[in-house]
């Protein structure tokens, strides 16, 4: 056994089987050297003496075990143009079934929440700017909102590194950021007064309230941190964010059909996403 | 530039109303705001009252939310009969609700264990998976002593595979033992069997 590898093939292999089985994340040979470094430091935090006995804890959920390595081993990372077939799905489907249902000249309102330091709101506003040739013949506001003022403060300004920005092209990064430094670019005035950053917990109602109704709501890679009545809580407010017919998106590793019966799968050449019903459902 | 910024945060807002809505209102919006917004233990009963009466799944839902909040033994308890209905979808919703408070759901498990109805302990195996913490497998071990019904020590078993460590071997055993005509249940028996053996005992507390 290498020295770095704190836990043998089989081990590694059961791991991934169970934490497969109970949250549908799959974690691959590729993510193992950050999966062990996570279940060295829950090791520690539950002074497991051995992987068995950590396993051990692990398998019976005990004080949570499962939600706190998954929350562990979930990097809170965000970039541009993450999971981007959602905004094709944005552009090619979403938008079109709203604009179908909406009266003519009402607002398209798109609400990115949690934003992190910003990286999905912005892209979504690049994203319909280069790709929706209606954009010009409709009013869109993009709002973005996250519990955690620090990060908001950041998305504000505007500057990101090279990581944030690997996804998108020489060309993109040219025409919609000016340099910032040797490693950072700074997004254009423009866009950034395009996007209006608040802060709000997605658990509290009266936080979420204020914000309105929405035809599209970007949720991307929170849900999945949370415990299961929280996340019942989200789905509940989601819903009430949104008119009815509205679309929310949620990350690749969450599903709402396990969260919550209160939406519709949609399921869209490009992405799968939920839908609030036109009508209220009866029975 | 099209993208637009709103000035006012309430821009679209209006529709939504603020006055203190009824769990027994005949609008079932107004249902659902009742029930979003009783999340405090004195509003059980009037929230069991109104799963009674509910017709509406998604304002079902909310109560089912509303009582996973309150997240109290009583809390659970409420949701317990729903879990002998024969809609499948309350059925479903009343089990999510009880995984969604497994430290309230804990106490009702060994109740459920031994239910007359041989479908509420099947689910109720289930429900041990999440909701069972360190007594889970013994609970299922002392099940699978003396349930009569193969398909209730089949759900059982299938649970220990997930939860049990090797001191649940000698009752896998002594199950199969009690099932000699039925190839299926000694075949899965056996697989967990192989399976907990490797599996060290999870520290108590
Ligand atoms: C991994 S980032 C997701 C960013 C982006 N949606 C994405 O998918 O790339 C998770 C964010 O959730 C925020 N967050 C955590 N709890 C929250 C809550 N209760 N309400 C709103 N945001 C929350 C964190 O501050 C963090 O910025």
């Amino acid at each position: 056994m290498a020295e770095s590898e704190l836990l043998d093939a089989e081990e590694y292999r059961r791991l991934c089987d169970y934490l497969y089985r109970r949250t549908g994340m799959a974690f691959t040979e590729a993510r193992r050297y950050f999966v062990e470094r996570r279940v060295e430091d829950r090791m520690i935090a539950t002074g497991s003496s051995s992987f068995a006995s950590y396993f051990a804890r692990l398998r019976v959920n005990m004080e949570g075990e499962v939600e706190k390595l998954i929350n562990a081993a979930t990097v809170n990372e965000t970039y541009f143009y993450r999971e981007d077939h959602q905004f094709t799905c944005l552009t090619s489907n979403m938008l079109q079934e709203r604009l179908r249902v909406k009266p003519p000249g009402e607002v398209l309102r798109i609400w990115s929440v949690p934003c992190s330091t910003g990286e999905e709101p912005y892209s979504i506003a690049i994203w319909l700017l280069e790709n929706w040739p209606e954009v010009d013949a409709h009013d869109v506001e993009i709002v973005a909102s996250d519990i955690d003022t620090n990060v908001l403060n950041a998305a504000r300004s505007g500057i990101f590194g090279k990581r944030a920005l690997m996804r998108l092209s020489a060309g993109l990064t040219g025409k919609y950021f000016t340099r910032a430094g040797p490693e950072h670019w700074q997004i254009l005035d423009e866009l950034r007064q395009s996007v209006r950053f608040t802060a709000a917990n997605i658990v509290a109602q009266t936080e979420t309230r204020p914000h309105g109704l929405f035809d599209v709501i970007f949720c991307r890679n929170l849900l999945i941190y949370f415990d299961d009545t929280s996340r019942r809580i989200a789905a509940e407010n989601l819903y009430e964010s949104l008119a009815p017919g509205g679309y929310v998106c949620l990350g690749h590793a969450e599903s709402m059909s396990r969260i919550s019966p209160l939406f519709e799968v949609c399921r869209f050449a490009d992405a799968i996403v939920y839908r609030r019903p036109l009508e209220a459902k009866h029975g | 530039m099209p993208l637009i910024r709103s000035k006012c945060d309430n821009a679209a807002a209006g529709v939504l109303r603020e006055e203190p809505a009824s769990l027994a209102s005949a609008s079932p919006d107004e249902r659902w705001a009742a029930a979003r917004a009783a999340c405090d233990p004195a509003c059980i009963s009037s929230l069991g009252d109104a799963l009674a009466l509910e017709l509406d799944a998604r304002v079902r839902q909310a109560i089912f939310t509303a009582l996973a909040r309150i997240a109290t033994p009583e809390s659970a308890g409420v949701i317990l009969p729903y879990m002998r209905v024969d809609d499948a979808s309350t059925r479903t919703g009343a089990l999510d609700a009880l995984r969604a408070m497994p430290e309230a759901a804990r106490p009702h498990l060994p109740g459920l264990l031994v239910d007359p109805d041989a479908d509420v302990r099947i689910l109720a195996c289930d429900l041990v998976r999440d909701a069972g913490g360190a007594d889970g497998p013994r609970w299922l071990c002392a099940m699978i002593e003396t349930e009569p019904q193969a398909n209730v020590c089949a759900a059982a078993v299938e649970v220990l595979g997930e939860i049990a460590d090797a001191a649940a071997g000698p009752c896998l055993s002594r199950c199969a033992e009690r099932f000699p005509d039925d190839p299926f249940l000694r075949f899965a028996i056996k697989v967990v069997a192989d399976r907990v053996r490797a599996e060290t005992p999870a520290p108590r507390g």
